[in-house]
């Protein structure tokens, strides 16, 4: 009798331990899942992973696609997605790099491709709050116009020999970091700050959690979101120009990658916090399990379609977890 | 109701034959010469005219066309098969005397070819394929052995032979022509005493993003194997220019060389950095000898006598770059 009590105390012990260890995994699992990718990569290149090069090497391959996947968290943060960021980088990036090219200053050429990203993110936000469209149908539209506005501005090709101030903007260092680097440290505190101290940030939020309750507690769902694509299209604007500063080029479509890797950064960061939310934080650990996958299978000489695979399962497993969470809470 | 499916059937059966009308009237038949009213019906189509070569491509054969009087119907497919194989064969069901391609591969034209073979329309090509086909009477593009023996001797003359020397191969596979000068150079420089970094052809994923993937490709790998390149060989020039940015950056002395002769690639070449050597493939004279066999056909009704022309390539060096248009810059 008194061993059958035992064994069964022991019993509800190891479900309870086991349950523990899974809610840690679907809490913690994508910080889990990028702590073990850096382990394993560094155990599998212990010489090269963790040098000062590499984790350099990692920061700036990341830095744009961070600033663009924080404007994303910002229109993930009231439950909806951004289609065109990618297409708008481009598109700023390009009218930036023409304009440079037609001999204006620096300043009115960096004005005009901000102004991309507003006009961009304000036609979004005024389709979507407004004429009430569903955001995937009104950003998918204005990313195919978007890019095809690019191919008008680029004329089809890739703009190059923009001056050398312009490209010291992305390929420019301080203290032997890349400037890009400093610029996604410094715009990603400002979002990360500005969900999280500042009314309109806790308004997202609560547009994100029940657009019905926000409402009726006096939000001004419109304006709000009309506000959040706003500044989501002046982010990813900022992202473009630097890509372009980076690359010293433009063309049509050439942060269109952006868009995919952001959209899988916000939900792999969505896993890390209780509430399954967007979040700042969380979509930059996305942003490094993307930045240092690539690097390390890179490193590794893992094939580039392998790496496509394994991204989109890491995306399948980041979005299951999330929905787990999701259940849990 | 049984009124109203004589009237649909009567619908249907005149639609049926006005249709059969339409195609029948226009189709040419293989003959030469033009329609009975002496216009000649010339279908173009390409599925690259987002890219500078494609958007000269098209201007260029609307020149032509006005120029000798072709009754032209010009489709532009967006690297879009969907839209554009569906709008070309309705342009063969109206009938015409002669269909262009434009760097558009025979892989991903199949429902075309057969439009064309059932209307008897012969195929008149450009850059549509790495190998002969008997999709096309004629396929007139560069030669890309010739491309690739010119770049790996520039390299290796650069770089004091390839003999033990590391060189990365980039490529896009989806790319037929990129695909085949890809491994070619695997051949060639493993031939020569090379090792390929990483053991294979590095793939970039997206032509669009090339610059940025070729870029992190290089980067990482001389993160992993400080000053382990000696070359870079990329199959385009786009990719070439990101892998030079990511060798200026970690001031390695490699040399890259890359296929297109772009005015961004002659310009890095011209200031003497990583930028080596790129390759001019003359599509304006490759054009021409494509227009010259039309007009042959459509005066004689003969067709060309080679369904594959190989054209020569120019290597493009510093020495020669200021003579080279770029091939963004043709129109």
């Amino acid at each position: 009798m008194t061993t059958q009590k035992e064994s069964t105390t022991t019993t509800a012990v190891v479900v309870q331990q086991s349950k523990a260890a899974g809610r840690l995994l679907i809490s913690g699992g994508t910080v889990v899942a990028l702590i073990l990718l850096i382990l394993f990569f560094f155990l599998m290149r212990p010489d090269t992973f963790l040098s000062f090069v590499n984790v350099r090497n990692i920061l700036y391959q990341i830095s744009i696609l961070a600033i663009i996947a924080g404007a994303q968290t910002i229109v993930m943060v009231l439950g909806d997605f951004d289609l065109s960021v990618g297409a708008t980088s481009s598109l700023a990036g390009a009218v930036t790099s023409v304009l440079l090219l037609q001999e204006n200053g620096l300043g009115v050429a960096l004005l005009a491709g901000l102004a991309v990203g507003l006009i961009v993110g304000l036609v979004n936000g005024i389709l979507i709050a407004y004429l009430k469209m569903s955001a995937f149908v009104a950003t998918l539209a204005t990313m195919t116009s978007v890019i095809g506005l690019g191919y008008l501005v680029t004329g089809g090709t890739t703009v190059f020999g923009m001056p050398a101030e312009f490209n010291q903007l992305g390929q420019g260092r301080f203290l032997n970091i890349p400037l890009p680097v400093y610029f996604a440290v410094a715009i990603s505190v400002l979002i990360w700050a500005g969900l999280r101290f500042t009314t309109v940030g806790r308004r997202w939020y609560a547009i994100g959690g029940n657009v019905e309750v926000a409402r009726l507690s006096g939000v001004n769902v419109r304006f709000a979101r009309l506000l959040a694509f706003t500044l989501a299209g002046i982010i990813s604007a900022i992202g473009g120009i630097l890509l372009a500063a980076r690359l010293g080029s433009a063309a049509a479509e050439q942060g269109g990658d952006n868009t995919l890797f952001s959209v899988a950064a916000v939900f792999l960061g969505m896993t890390v916090i209780r509430s399954g939310a967007a979040n700042l934080v969380g979509t930059m650990i996305g942003v490094a399990i993307i930045g240092v996958m690539s690097n390390g299978l890179n490193i590794l000489g893992v094939n580039a379609y392998v790496q496509q695979v394994v991204t989109g399962l890491i995306i399948i497993a980041a979005v299951t977890l999330s929905s787990l969470k999701t259940r849990e809470t | 109701m049984r009124k109203q499916f004589k009237v649909a059937g009567a619908l249907a059966a005149a639609a049926i034959l006005a249709l059969t009308g339409c195609s029948s009237s226009g189709a040419a038949g293989g003959n030469g010469g033009g329609d009975d009213d002496g216009t000649f019906k010339v279908i173009a189509f390409t599925s690259g005219n987002q890219t500078p070569v494609g958007a000269w491509w098209v201007k260029a054969v609307t020149e032509k066309a006005e120029e000798l009087g072709w009754d032209l119907t010009m489709i532009q497919g967006d690297f879009d098969f969907q839209k554009m194989n569906p709008a070309v064969e309705s342009a063969i069901g109206q009938g015409a005397d002669v269909i262009l391609d434009g760097y558009t591969d025979v892989s991903s034209i199949a429902s075309i070819v057969t439009a064309a073979k059932d209307a008897e329309i012969p195929i008149f090509a450009m850059d549509a394929g790495t190998e002969e086909t008997d999709a096309f009477v004629t396929n007139i593009t560069t030669d890309q052995q010739a491309i690739v023996d010119k770049t790996v001797e520039g390299i290796g003359d650069a770089i004091g032979g390839l003999e033990g020397k590391t060189v990365m191969v980039i490529g896009h596979d989806p790319h037929a022509g990129i695909r085949y000068r890809s491994r070619l150079a695997i051949e060639a420089f493993e031939a020569a005493g090379a090792t390929i970094a990483g053991g294979e052809i590095q793939q970039v994923t997206s032509p669009a993003s090339g610059r940025t993937e070729a870029l992190n490709f290089v980067a990482d790998y001389l993160s992993a194997n400080p000053g382990g390149l000696d070359a870079v060989w990329a199959g385009w020039d786009d990719a070439a220019l990101g892998a030079a940015q990511a060798l200026a950056e970690d001031e390695s002395t490699a040399v890259v060389t890359g296929v297109d002769a772009l005015a961004e690639t002659i310009a890095a070449i011209e200031a003497g950095g990583n930028m080596l050597a790129t390759i001019e493939q003359p599509w304006p004279t490759v054009l021409d000898m494509l227009v010259e066999d039309v007009e042959k056909y459509r005066e004689t009704g003969e067709l060309p006598s080679k369904r594959f022309v190989a054209v020569d390539v120019t290597l493009v060096t510093k020495e020669n770059a200021a003579d080279i248009t770029p091939s963004d810059k043709l129109g």
